[in-house]
């Protein structure tokens, strides 16, 4: 029994691995993830920097940072455009900050050597490998497209929920908690799926061969982001527009 | 954690790494999300060790959750910390965090952009539809420009015109001036011409007597 015990101790010594392993902080009697913490500050401290850098002193005929940050803002528009119609304005805020946020986030778990910083427990990542961190953006998305929904049409945005009939009230309600967790779920799983895979690739075989994984990795995490974002501006247009 | 994925490759240690996963919330009897089809603790702890190891048909897959259940404290607590589905204080922290990050890119990002780029697009707007107008104002200046010039060209073919006539007049009253003055030299030399034929013929007049005497005495001798 002691001798399985010490294997199995000197095993997980040996594996290091850190997937599901936290490092905890305790903040007034609460435990929080430390390491998602520390990564997502670094990633609003990029998204401020260099937000603050590049549209400083916007020029009519632009430079190239700024160029970049209006193609970033075009592209954030258009999607709030396509998904929500006219009324898209006061939502490109949620929408953008949305997609940057997590699209940062996934490139920093994949391009930032974490790796260089010891945690005494846990390593740190991308901050969306943490089912915390995407359940809170799935909550507020279902929060943004109740609050668009209510502010648009008052409370006669619960009658979409008898609508067309009435018999579909259970799905139409089952909707809002389906909602958030596939948005929250398929994030979640997308990044550690990724990370695991390289990982794997990676141990199996050190060089070369991990690379096109990686490069997949890469555009995965890019989709993810634009999924995450599309589908909160999706639910939100669809909150306002008119049921007939 | 490569090794430990490398490991992994291994059914045992797969076995005991997505246990490890799960077996958490089995020890403390916490009801959590998934939950695989693991025997539950309470019927391994009746098991006697000895009757497993006895037993012929332990499968190596029972054999690790075991000692994963019997794993000594120390070990069950670094198993209890592999949590993926650990929701605590650090969903509100990302939700706060979230919102603070929307209003201040809000601030430094979207609106002042988005404002400088509407205006810049109205800005250019405008210019386009003024560069309509200077268009048309380009066609009338071309327009009057061409009037200069053809009101230029007639005065300077009046002017040539008159210049013409004037000179040819100048040149007719000069020709006219030189053919008099030509004719009165003619007729004074004409007339001066007639003087001295007369005077000749007048001269001859008298010789001719004087000539004829002298023929006649020596043509007669006498």
């Amino acid at each position: 029994m002691n001798g399985i015990s010490n294997a199995l101790n000197g095993l997980y010594d040996i594996s290091g691995v850190e997937v599901g392993q936290h490092f905890y902080w305790q903040i007034a009697g609460f435990q929080v993830h430390a390491q998602v913490l520390i990564t997502s500050w670094v990633v609003i401290a990029i998204l401020l920097g260099s937000a603050v850098i590049a549209v400083r002193n916007p020029q009519t005929i632009p430079t190239a940072g700024q160029n970049f940050f209006e193609y970033v803002l075009e592209f954030i528009r258009d999607v709030s455009k396509t998904q929500i119609g006219e009324e898209y304005g006061p939502w490109v805020p949620f929408i953008g900050t949305m997609f940057l946020f997590i699209f940062v986030s996934n490139w920093s778990g994949a391009l930032l050597p974490w790796k260089i910083i010891q945690l005494p427990h846990g390593e740190l990542a991308a901050p969306t490998n943490d089912i915390n961190t995407t359940v809170a953006l799935a909550l507020l998305t279902s929060v943004a497209y109740f609050y668009a929904g209510l502010s648009k049409k008052g409370l006669g945005y619960f009658s979409k929920y008898i609508q067309p009939t009435p018999i579909l009230l259970p799905i139409n309600i089952l909707e809002d908690f389906t909602k958030p967790l596939s948005l929250s779920f398929r994030l979640f799983g997308n990044i550690l799926a990724d990370e695991l895979v390289v990982v794997v690739l990676v141990s199996l075989v050190p060089s070369v061969v991990p690379i096109p994984v990686m490069f997949l990795g890469l555009f995965i995490s890019g989709i993810q982001a634009l999924i995450f974002a599309t589908l909160a501006a999706a639910y939100i247009g669809e909150s306002m527009e008119g049921h007939h | 954690m490569a090794s430990m994925i490398m490991a992994s490759s291994k059914p045992v240690i797969s076995i005991a790494a997505s246990s490890s996963f799960f077996s958490k919330p089995k020890l403390k009897q916490i009801p959590q999300l998934s939950l695989p089809k693991l025997p539950s603790p309470k019927f391994l702890k009746t098991q006697q060790i000895p009757s497993l190891s006895s037993t012929t048909l332990k499968s190596i897959s029972l054999f690790t959750v075991t000692t994963l259940s019997f794993a000594p404290p120390s070990l069950a607590a670094e198993i209890e910390k592999a949590a993926l589905f650990d929701f605590n204080l650090t969903l509100p922290i990302m939700m706060v965090q979230f919102l603070f990050l929307m209003f201040a890119l809000d601030k430094v990002y979207f609106t002042p952009l988005g404002k400088f780029m509407d205006e810049r697009d109205a800005a250019i707007k405008e210019k386009l539809a003024s560069v309509k107008d200077t268009s048309e104002e380009v066609k009338q200046l071309e327009e009057q420009a061409a009037a200069i010039m053809r009101a230029a060209r007639a005065e300077i073919a009046a002017a040539l015109n008159k210049m013409k006539k004037e000179t040819q007049l100048e040149v007719e009253e000069k020709l006219a001036e030189g053919r008099k003055k030509v004719e009165v030299e003619l007729q004074e030399a004409l007339a001066n011409l007639e003087n001295q034929k007369e005077e000749t013929i007048k001269s001859l007049d008298s010789q001719i007597a004087a000539l004829s005497q002298d023929i006649v005495k020596k043509v007669l001798p006498l």
